[in-house]
């Protein structure tokens, strides 16, 4: 796998943003075909279709969220200025009055996006929160826990559990946020499958589970340092340096 | 007593085999005999790639537009070309194609503006070393030259 | 690995990374007392690739081919599920036509994955024939796919809002023969095993797990249905319009090997009845939907799973309107039904350590991504 030299994302990936422009969403390419492929003075056609798609994503990008959350907000022509939000309707029905009982302002949001319900919790209420969903709501089924990091924001990263419940037939996701090297509580003992599901977490992001009986890396080596799916340091650093320490060779990447 | 004498009659093993003998007549055959008989593949297969030329003039077809390599999941596209002072288009000057790395996606193919480029039936591509599989201009438009055995 | 591991009475035994019945490249540390396994320990990670990672660095549409490497001998599921929750995530709906053939596509797909479980399961209990006799099956489907989209295993078949290639002629056909073929077949199979006594007195009774510890453990697919729980996604939450089939869910009730056996022999069959009936609901029509050229899915997440083989195949994907997306998390069912391994094989011996490494039906591409 070569060139993942930009985790962050930032300067060169902007390059690709046009180039899918005819691949795009796997459509023929269908205005581009028409180039005449016999040789003669396609030049300027040529050049030419590469161009156009580039102001026109702005178009379809600023209508799409419009379409999208069909609720409120008419997506602003300035856009493109305004950092995007995600546009959520409000998560209503008897679950969210009976956490609401329980829980009170330990549970910040009840959202709903493209369908999906999702809460946004503290940190340390989420444990309480997935057991009390278990015993009292049937939310048996703990389908998987993940994180995603947020370099510039102050509690940086954002773990997700989804939860399942085979009675109900529902699907609900809650967020909380920790700090960095804030630890997260496990949640072993609810659901036995959050142990290798935190073990990857930790070792992906950093994250440490307190409570979690066996806190070590599960996919990648045991030599290695830092942590891949974090966006601020090179994943090409890290994987150079283990492999010239572990193998004394130069890794291809 | 059944159950006994089934036993010491290999009757379940005799069972099992008959399945296997009922397939043995040679029209059930499946097996091919690769480098005698080089089996064809789908219309669509994707597999070699070629970049075409006009059979007519032999120029290339490509216009230099850079998509495929832009499209490229990969990076393993890299186009060369100079602007012609004359006519104003870009001419093909080297194109390479690192078919080492390659997973045959497609997305080069969908991507070309005009078919130059292409994903061809062709599928023996292997070569002895690691540059063997960076194929250029040339070898691209030429396709490989896969060694012929004598049977 | 504490001093436990140093006893003189307990035999600390490497399984893998290189043995033939682990199906790749997974390592099991098993505690041995005698003959008897006292405790597993699994080591993944040889085949990580960090596909999760590579999302971070390509486009939408450029990670389609990815996701194909995870679970290899299921691309076309993969696909489906990547394809799916990036659907969601622009509020896209591919066409009739498109979501019919990807149905078609996925079942011929299921039952290909189901053989080569079939084959080389039954190759770790001993029994050869079967192997061959899947893997020609398997090529008639792999022929069809050849055929439909250029590519046998990582397919890329579909494309974000609907699929790339027009369904070619003789589709519907060759889609129906094989049905009409691979019945019989099937029972060609059962014949050879389902009442074969070896086979039976190797799997019935090894590796139980029933529904409290399926549930416990997170894990879906074949193995939840053998326990007992009547769970498919394709049911519960359907998707790609699954909810005009009509199909059964098989379930066992013992959650053995053998009714995990059972109960993928009889998706298969019912794979094949789906196909049947999305070949008659081909009609024509577009097969893409409208997606912007530059895919920018507005700043948000989604969570699209899909009844994959294996189990539950979980995309989440978090968007920052930008073209490449934020974070994709892949929720692998091999990797989660592979944590119940340890429950399962305690207490049992090595050889059925073996049957039940094969009934949870890895894939390391998918358990180590």
């Amino acid at each position: 796998m070569p060139e993942e030299a930009n985790p962050g994302g930032v300067p060169e990936p902007q390059k690709p943003e046009e180039t899918t422009a005819p691949t795009g969403g796997g459509e023929p390419s269908a205005p581009e075909a028409a180039a005449p492929p016999s040789g003669g003075e396609e030049s300027p056609s040529a050049s030419a279709p590469p161009a156009p798609p580039v102001p026109k994503p702005a178009a379809p990008a600023a209508a799409k969220p419009a379409a999208a959350a069909a609720a409120a907000k008419p997506a602003a022509p300035a856009a493109p200025k305004a950092p995007p939000v995600m546009l959520t309707t409000p998560w209503e029905g008897e679950l969210v009055e009976d956490l609401k009982d329980e829980f009170g302002g330990k549970i910040k949001e009840f959202s709903t996006y493209v369908g999906q319900s999702f809460m946004v919790a503290e940190a340390a209420a989420v444990i309480p929160i997935i057991d009390y969903l278990k015993i009292e709501q049937g939310f048996d089924y703990l389908v998987d826990i993940t994180a995603v990091d947020y370099p510039d924001k102050p509690e940086r990263f954002e773990l997700v559990w989804i939860l399942y419940s085979f009675d109900r037939n529902e699907r609900i996701r809650i967020k909380a946020r920790v700090k960095e090297g804030e630890k997260a509580a496990t949640c072993f003992g609810v659901h036995l499958t959050a142990d290798w599901l935190e073990r990857e977490v930790y070792d992906m992001f950093g994250i440490e589970f307190e409570g979690h009986p066996n806190m070590t890396r599960i996919l990648m080596p045991e030599g290695w340092s830092g942590f891949p799916l974090r966006k601020d340091k090179s994943i090409v650093d890290m994987d150079n340096r283990w492999v010239r320490e572990n193998l004394g060779i130069e890794s291809g990447q | 007593m059944k159950r006994f004498l089934r036993t010491i009659l290999l009757a379940d093993l005799f069972e099992g085999l008959w399945v296997t003998l009922r397939t043995q007549h040679p029209r059930n055959i499946t097996t091919e005999q690769y480098p005698a008989v080089i089996p064809k593949v789908g219309e669509r297969y994707r597999g070699l790639p070629r970049l075409n030329t006009n059979p007519e003039t032999g120029e290339t077809l490509c216009i230099s537009c850079d998509l495929c390599a832009l499209a490229c999941p990969e990076n393993l596209i890299v186009v060369g070309w100079v602007r012609n002072p004359e006519t104003k288009r870009k001419d093909l000057v080297d194109f390479t194609y690192d078919t080492s790395r390659c997973m045959f996606c497609g997305l080069c193919e969908d991507a070309c503006p005009v078919d130059a480029l292409e994903l061809t039936q062709d599928y023996q591509m292997a070569s002895f070393t690691r540059d063997g599989q960076i194929f250029d201009r040339e070898l691209l438009e030429e396709g490989t030259k896969p060694t012929k055995y004598k049977w | 690995m504490s001093e436990t591991f140093l006893d003189s009475t307990e035999l600390v035994l490497n399984m893998g990374p290189q043995h033939p019945s682990t199906h790749g490249v997974l390592r099991v540390i098993v505690k041995l007392d005698g003959e008897k396994v006292t405790g597993t320990e699994c080591v993944i990670g040889y085949l990580h690739r960090g596909v999760e990672k590579i999302a971070e660095n390509r486009t939408y549409a450029m990670f389609a081919p990815y996701v194909d490497r995870m679970d290899y001998v299921a691309a076309i599921s993969n696909g489906l599920g990547y394809c799916l929750a990036v659907e969601k995530l622009i509020s896209v709906e591919a066409p009739e036509r498109a979501q019919v053939v990807r149905v078609i596509l996925t079942e011929l797909n299921r039952i290909a994955s189901h053989l080569v479980w079939l084959g080389t399961h039954a190759l770790d209990i001993g029994a050869l024939t079967p192997l061959f006799y899947c893997m020609r099956e398997r090529e008639d489907i792999l022929n069809i796919f050849e055929k439909y989209c250029g590519a046998r295993l990582t397919t890329h078949a579909f494309r974000i809002g609907g699929l790339q290639y027009e369904t070619y002629e003789g589709f519907e056909k060759e889609c129906l023969e094989f049905c009409d073929k691979f019945t019989p077949r099937v029972d060609e199979y059962e014949e050879l095993l389902t009442e074969n006594r070896i086979w039976k007195e190797r799997l019935i009774d090894v590796g139980i797990l029933n529904a409290e510890d399926c549930k416990a453990y997170g894990v879906t697919g074949p193995m939840l249905r053998s326990a007992g729980v009547e769970w498919d996604i394709r049911k519960a939450l359907p998707y790609s319009g699954y909810e005009k089939y009509d199909f059964e869910i098989p379930t066992r009730t013992n959650g053995d090997c053998y009714d995990r056996y059972i109960v993928r022999v009889q998706e298969m069959r019912q794979s094949a009845r789906i196909v049947r009936q999305g070949v008659e609901m081909l009609a024509p029509g577009p097969i893409i939907g409208k997606v912007p050229k530059v895919l920018k899915p507005p700043m948000g997440e989604a969570y699209v799973s899909i009844e994959a083989p294996k189990g539950e195949l979980g995309y989440y994907v978090v968007s920052d309107a930008s073209t490449q997306p934020y974070r994709v998390r892949v929720r692998p069912p091999s990797f989660v039904n592979l944590q119940s391994l340890d429950k399962m094989a305690r207490g049992s011996l090595v050889a059925d350590l073996v049957a039940v490494i094969g009934t949870i039906d890895i894939v390391l591409g998918e358990v180590d991504r």
